[in-house]
């Protein structure tokens, strides 16, 4: 269980990014936030594995206040939080197999990187992840020679290789052809609803939310303005979403 | 009306304030910095001109007088507003033609430099007594003057237009004065002389052309030569048994000698020469219609030409004999050789020398310099990438800057550190003395120091500040940051200690003598330990308990000071102290161009990392890897194509410094090319450029190939 209190993040130009932020993620819940660029979605991800220091609050993650962890146990938490973004993040000019491997480094001793060591166990593992996501093919060839929706799913797998108990998705399929989105969003239900793995997610598209996410939170200028659960966000009303993307905005369709 | 009356009176004060002093009526009508700028240029050119165009480099105790200057100055300023008024008119009568206005500007141009030219002279023959004129060179008091003339002029009219900062004419016109008073002034004081450049080379082309093509001396040549040698006794004592005549010989050279007994020739003190015993010389066997040489060899068996005392170059007859006479000449004899010596009189006639296709013996030289710097280049090279890489990830600001550490953790790691150096040091005192010691095994000694210090050191460190950041998290705040002050007032009082002494004998000793900083040393230690861990302390309590310290944009700062430094100090600089420290040859050079490398890449290296992109960095730390892994996994692969890059770069700069870094000791062929130049042996001099030059091409080819088809 996640749970959230009291957040506030400052950024050293006095940008206010999270303002007082409370929620709690059941295990086993597709969150989904949503909000304009801006309202603070990638903050909160990344204060959840301590990308960002928040500047005050707490973040209990099994009853483990993450904002208080020293390296050593920071580095065990993070192993259990999976990660995927917006521009993948893979290493372009790395082998897919390294990419992926790269998701165990966690786990493994800190010096073998000085060989380039991987034991065979992880390489399997990483096959394995592979072929989860369906590129098993591709193990070989160059990050940088995969079209976008083979590189979020090495994405995927990267994070499959630590077995975490918990995947923030920031925005993943915001850089995606929106026939890929679902693609790409499918996996992590999958991953959600048979592995048992806890997703929050960051997404754009309203469809898109009503489709996957058994809650949501919906951020604005920092501060949490709308909550509800998949039945609230099937049936938002026109005030609700003004209310979350401001007066101007208009619902907007991906189709599928 | 009345308003625009008053910018009427207001441009023509503006005019007349810029004409007592420039840039002043621009900066009353409000552009301040252009007025500024304008002053500072006049100041500038006007003081550059009074000390290029009166210094003579030869006579520095000439001068020429600022009044004899204001003169010139006041003349060409006369000529110039006659110019500008001829333009005036010009432009007036020449105003219905639009070819006549177009024309107007280049046709001004070119008789402005003519009337310039004509009137220079005269002019400064009118304004300069003849003994002032003797002290400055003409043309560029002349040409600086009139540009600062012109400016004058040109900010006179330009301060009558602006109009606050945003009103103001272009300023295309002040430039092109400006760049050409600098052009003026640079030419005198850099001494740019075409007239040296095209008189001399009458002289040098000679030598230049020996340096240009010396391929003569890159082979061996053998020439062969007919001999022939008589026995000359001198002095002669009664008594004595000379040598026996020569026979003329069939088939060979010969060469016959009477007497073959004389007394030598006598140089006294002043150089006069005594005439001592003539010999008669007849030869023959030798080839007809060419020169043959006589030499005479002393009995310790060094042979001359001897000067003075008949000829010596005869040319053979038909027949192939010759004959002619000698005095016997003077020749300097060793005090203990007593008594009557044998000579030898030698004939010698040379053939034409042959082309033996063999490398001469400074072709050998020289190559084998080559291959010396070449390898020094590449040595180099290879340690200064082992060296710059680590120093390159501490030197990147996207690596270092959110490096933090709690003021507990700092204070044990910095305890740690010390603590293990010393121990490290006190462990080597006892174990170096078994393997023999600095003087024995010195490589080994230094390692065993150099480990056992930083491992014990950065294992003290790492210990001791995860001990003490663990201990300031769990502890009750005030204790943890009374751990933080106690021990930043501790640290701050080492560091203000060490400071003070370095005060005393750095700063005090060069003002007060040697001998009062050393007295001063103390108290000065003190005072700064006190300040120090004040200080220190200070910052530690505003930081509160488990206050953040930057440590990495510490180090970040460090090391990039480092490295600015020992870039900024240019490699043949580097070697000049490498051959104080270990005496001249190619490894000083290697020491320099390492120096050198090592700074010029860390930055280079660090820049590559600086930009690389941070999203893998950010996804492999949210996977938990550790630091090492993040930068094994996430910025080597990153880097590589532009650390390869760069690096085939450097070996490119470094091969070409260790051609040249010889010139100061540095070793490889440099150190033969400064030689030979020492010596006037131009033609193997001109070897060695020529070696550099073909290695550098050639190694720029190569590299910029491989580059392109790295990048």
């Amino acid at each position: 269980m996640l749970v959230v209190e009291h957040l506030t993040k400052v950024y050293e130009d006095g940008t206010i990014a999270l303002k007082d932020v409370n929620f709690t993620v059941e295990d086993g819940e597709f969150l989904v936030i949503i909000g304009l660029s801006g309202s603070g979605k990638s903050t909160l991800l990344r204060c959840i594995n301590r990308l960002i220091q928040p500047t005050e609050g707490r973040i209990l993650w099994n009853g483990v206040d993450i904002t208080q962890a020293n390296d050593a146990e920071m580095r065990r938490i993070r192993r259990e939080i999976g990660m995927i973004f917006q521009h993948f993040n893979l290493v372009e000019r790395s082998s897919v197999l390294t990419n992926v491997l790269t998701g165990r480094l966690g786990y493994l001793p800190s010096w073998w990187s000085l060989v380039n060591f991987f034991p065979q166990s992880e390489k399997r593992r990483a096959m394995q992840a592979l072929e989860r996501v369906g590129i098993a093919d591709k193990a070989h060839n160059r990050a940088d020679a995969l079209s976008g929706g083979q590189k979020q799913r090495v994405g995927i797998a990267r994070a499959l290789m630590q077995d975490p108990k918990i995947i923030l998705a920031d925005e993943p399929v915001a850089s995606l052809d929106p026939v890929l989105a679902h693609s790409i969003l499918g996996y992590l239900e999958k991953l959600n609803q048979e592995h048992d793995i806890t997703v929050l997610c960051s997404l754009h598209y309203l469809d898109l939310v009503q489709r996957y996410a058994t809650k949501v939170i919906g951020l604005r200028d920092g501060r949490v303005v709308y909550e509800g659960t998949r039945e609230n966000i099937r049936n938002i009303t026109d005030e609700e979403f003004k209310h979350i993307y401001g007066q101007e905005a208009q619902r907007l369709s991906v189709g599928g | 009306m009345k308003d625009g009356r008053q910018t009427q009176h207001k441009a023509w004060l503006q005019a007349l304030l810029s004409l007592l002093v420039p840039g002043l009526g621009q900066a009353v009508g409000g552009a301040i910095s252009r007025g500024f700028y304008i002053f500072l240029t006049e100041a500038v050119l006007s003081g550059l001109a009074v000390f290029a165009a009166a210094q003579r480099p030869r006579y520095p105790d000439y001068g020429l007088s600022f009044h004899a200057y204001l003169q010139l100055l006041g003349a060409s300023a006369a000529l110039v507003i006659f110019l500008l008024a001829l333009y005036w008119l010009a432009r007036r009568v020449s105003l219905r033609s639009e070819f006549a206005k177009t024309a107007a500007g280049p046709t001004f141009a070119a008789l402005s430099a003519l009337i310039a030219v004509l009137v220079a002279p005269r002019m400064v023959d009118t304004v300069l007594a003849p003994e002032e004129q003797k002290k400055l060179f003409a043309l560029t008091a002349l040409f600086t003057a009139m540009v600062v003339a012109a400016i004058w002029a040109w900010n006179i009219y330009d301060a009558a237009q602006v109009r606050g900062k945003a009103h103001a004419p272009s300023l295309t016109p002040f430039y092109l004065l400006l760049i050409v008073g600098i052009i003026t002034l640079g030419a005198r004081i850099v001494q740019i002389n075409p007239d040296k450049a095209i008189r001399e080379y009458k002289d040098t082309g000679v030598i230049l052309s020996r340096i240009v093509w010396p391929w003569k001396v890159a082979f061996d040549y053998k020439a062969s030569q007919l001999v022939a040698e008589a026995k000359v006794q001198a002095p002669c004592p009664p008594g004595a048994t000379p040598p026996p005549v020569n026979q003329p010989q069939e088939g060979k050279p010969w060469v016959v000698v009477t007497p073959t007994c004389g007394e030598l020739s006598k140089r006294d003190t002043k150089g006069k020469l005594t005439f001592g015993t003539q010999l008669t010389i007849r030869g023959g066997g030798f080839q007809p219609g060419k020169k043959v040489h006589i030499l005479w060899e002393n009995p310790i068996g060094n042979a001359f030409t001897p000067r003075g005392v008949g000829p010596t170059e005869i040319v053979v007859g038909p027949d192939g004999t010759f004959s002619t006479q000698l005095y016997i000449p003077d020749v300097t004899i060793p005090s203990m050789a007593q008594g009557a010596q044998i000579h030898t009189l030698r004939v010698v006639q040379r053939g034409t020398a042959k082309f033996t296709g063999k490398l001469s013996k400074a072709m050998k030289l020289a190559l084998e310099k080559m291959l010396e710097s070449i390898m020094m280049g590449l040595m180099a090279t290879a340690a200064g990438i082992l060296l710059s890489v680590p120093l390159s990830f501490l030197a990147a600001r996207n690596l270092m800057h959110n490096i933090h550490t709690t003021t507990e953790g700092f204070v044990g790691g910095v305890l740690g550190l010390v603590g293990g150096a010393y121990a490290g040091k006190r462990l080597a005192d006892v174990l170096t003395p078994l393997v023999g010691g600095l003087e024995k095994a010195p490589v080994l000694t230094f390692t065993i120091y150099v480990v056992l210090v930083l491992g014990l050191a950065i294992g003290a460190y790492r210990l001791l500040s995860r001990a003490l950041a663990q201990a300031g998290e769990r502890l009750h705040p005030t204790l943890s940051l009374s751990i933080g002050i106690l021990g930043m007032a501790l640290i701050g009082g080492g560091v203000g200690y060490a400071l003070g002494i370095g005060y005393a004998h750095g700063i005090l000793g060069i003002t007060r003598g040697a001998e009062a900083a050393q007295a001063m040393a103390h108290s000065s230690g003190m005072f700064g330990a006190a300040l120090g861990a004040a200080l220190a302390a200070f910052w530690a309590g505003r930081l509160g308990a488990n206050g953040k310290i930057p440590i990495g944009q510490f180090i970040y700062a460090a090391v990039r000071l480092l490295l600015n430094i020992g870039r900024s100090i240019e490699p043949l600089i580097w070697a000049i102290m490498g051959v104080i420290w270990v005496g001249p040859g190619a490894f000083a050079g290697f020491i320099a161009l390492t120096i050198h490398s090592v700074a010029a890449l860390g930055k280079l290296y660090s820049e590559a990392i600086e930009s690389i992109d941070p999203g893998p960095i950010e996804a492999l730390q949210a996977t938990g890897a550790t630091r090492l892994q993040t930068i094994v996994y996430a910025v080597v692969p990153q880097v590589l194509p532009p650390f390869t890059a760069f690096t085939l770069y450097r070996w490119d700069i470094n091969v070409r410094m260790s051609t040249i870094i010889g010139l100061v000791g540095g070793g490889g062929i440099g150190f033969l090319l400064i030689q030979w130049i020492h010596q006037f042996q131009y033609e193997q001099a001109g070897l060695a450029v020529w070696l550099i030059t073909i290695t550098v091409a050639t190694l720029d080819f190569i590299s910029a190939n491989i580059r392109e088809k790295m990048v």
